[in-house]
C-alpha cells in the first residue's frame, strides 16, 4: 500500500464523559476544545465543539468514532469524520489506527473530498496525536 | 505506513437495482452473487446474498458500500463491511461502465474494509483496521486486502 503524508492532528479534550454500559459497551465520549493540524498541502486549527464518541468493547478493543471540523489557515473550513480502534493491549505496542474522512466545499481542498486516509495515533501528554497519511 | 497482505477477494456481482436519484446522489444497489478469498491465514467463499449500496455523488466520485458474509474453508462466517471511493478520469470510467477491462492504475478504487467474527480462531479480524486496492472487472471487482500494521 503507497500512502503519502496529509497532515499531524493534535488534539485537545476535555473531561471525558463517562455514559457508562450501554448495549454495545461502554461508552465515554470525549469532547474536543481545540488543537492544530499542520501538513504540506494544509495547516490550521481545530475548532471547539467537536468529539470522539468511544466505546469500549467486551474484549478490551475502543472503537473510536470522532467529528470534529477544521478550519484551514485561509479560512476553509474541512469537516472531518474517522472511524478506528485503539487496542492497548496489541502483541507487542498498542494498536491504535484510524481511518479519516474529510468534507469541504472549498475549491482549493476539494481533493480532500476524494480521498481515503489511515492515521496513527498514540497518547501524547498534552492528548491524542495522529498522523494522517492519504491512501495513494 | 506499513501493511501485509491479508487477502485477495474476487467477488461476483448479480444484479443491479437502479433506485435512481436520491437526495445524496444516485444510488444503485449491486447484488454480491458469490465469491472467494484466499490469504496467508484465511480463505473460503464469500456467500451469496450480500451487496454493495453504491451512490454516485454530484462530483461524480462513486461511494461504495459494500457488506457481504466469507465463510471461511474450516466454517467460521466473517461479517465483512467496507466504505470505499471510486473515480477517475472520465474516460477511464466511461470505459468501466462499458464492462471493458481497465488498469486499476487509472483511476482511483479503494475502500476500508472492517471485519466481526464470533470465531475465536479468527477474532484477531475484529481488533484489525485494513485498505484495498479494488480492480473492476466486467464480472465484478478483485480486491486486494492489506491489514494496516
Amino acid at each position: 500500500m503507497r500512502t503519502r503524508p496529509l497532515m499531524t492532528l493534535r488534539l485537545s479534550t476535555a473531561s471525558p464523559q463517562g455514559i457508562g454500559s450501554v448495549p454495545h459497551g461502554t461508552r465515554i465520549t470525549f469532547p474536543i476544545i481545540g488543537g492544530s493540524f499542520e501538513g504540506e498541502r494544509l495547516r490550521g486549527k481545530v475548532l471547539p465543539g467537536g468529539g470522539d464518541w468511544v466505546i469500549k468493547r467486551a474484549d478490551g478493543v475502543l472503537e473510536l468514532d470522532l467529528r470534529i471540523t477544521l478550519e484551514i489557515d485561509d479560512g476553509a473550513l474541512v469537516h472531518m469524520t474517522f472511524e478506528g480502534i485503539r487496542n492497548d493491549g496489541a502483541p507487542g505496542a498498542p494498536y491504535f489506527r484510524t481511518l479519516p474522512r474529510f468534507e469541504t466545499t472549498d475549491a482549493r481542498y476539494s481533493f480532500l473530498n476524494r480521498l481515503l486516509a489511515v492515521g496513527t495515533g498514540e497518547i501524547s501528554a498534552d492528548g491524542p496525536v495522529h498522523r494522517i497519511e492519504e491512501i495513494l | 505506513m506499513d501493511s501485509r497482505l491479508l487477502m485477495t477477494m474476487q467477488v461476483a456481482v448479480g444484479g443491479a437495482q437502479k433506485i435512481g436519484a436520491v437526495p445524496h446522489g444516485s444510488r444503485v444497489i449491486a447484488t454480491i452473487a458469490g465469491g472467494h478469498f484466499e490469504g496467508p491465514l484465511l480463505r473460503g467463499r464469500v456467500l451469496p446474498g450480500g451487496g454493495d449500496w453504491t451512490l454516485l455523488r454530484g462530483d461524480g466520485v462513486l461511494e461504495l458500500d459494500l457488506r457481504i458474509t466469507l465463510e471461511t474453508d474450516d466454517g467460521a462466517l466473517i461479517h465483512l463491511a467496507s466504505f470505499g471511493l471510486r473515480h477517475g478520469p472520465p474516460e477511464a470510467i466511461a470505459a468501466l461502465a462499458r464492462g471493458e477491462s481497465v488498469d486499476p492504475a487509472a483511476y482511483y478504487f479503494r475502500t476500508t474494509p472492517r471485519f466481526e467474527t464470533g470465531h475465536p480462531k479468527y477474532a484477531f479480524l475484529n481488533r484489525l483496521l485494513a485498505v484495498a486496492s479494488g480492480d473492476r472487472r466486467a464480472d465484478g471487482p478483485i480486491y486486494t486486502i492489506a491489514e494496516i500494521l
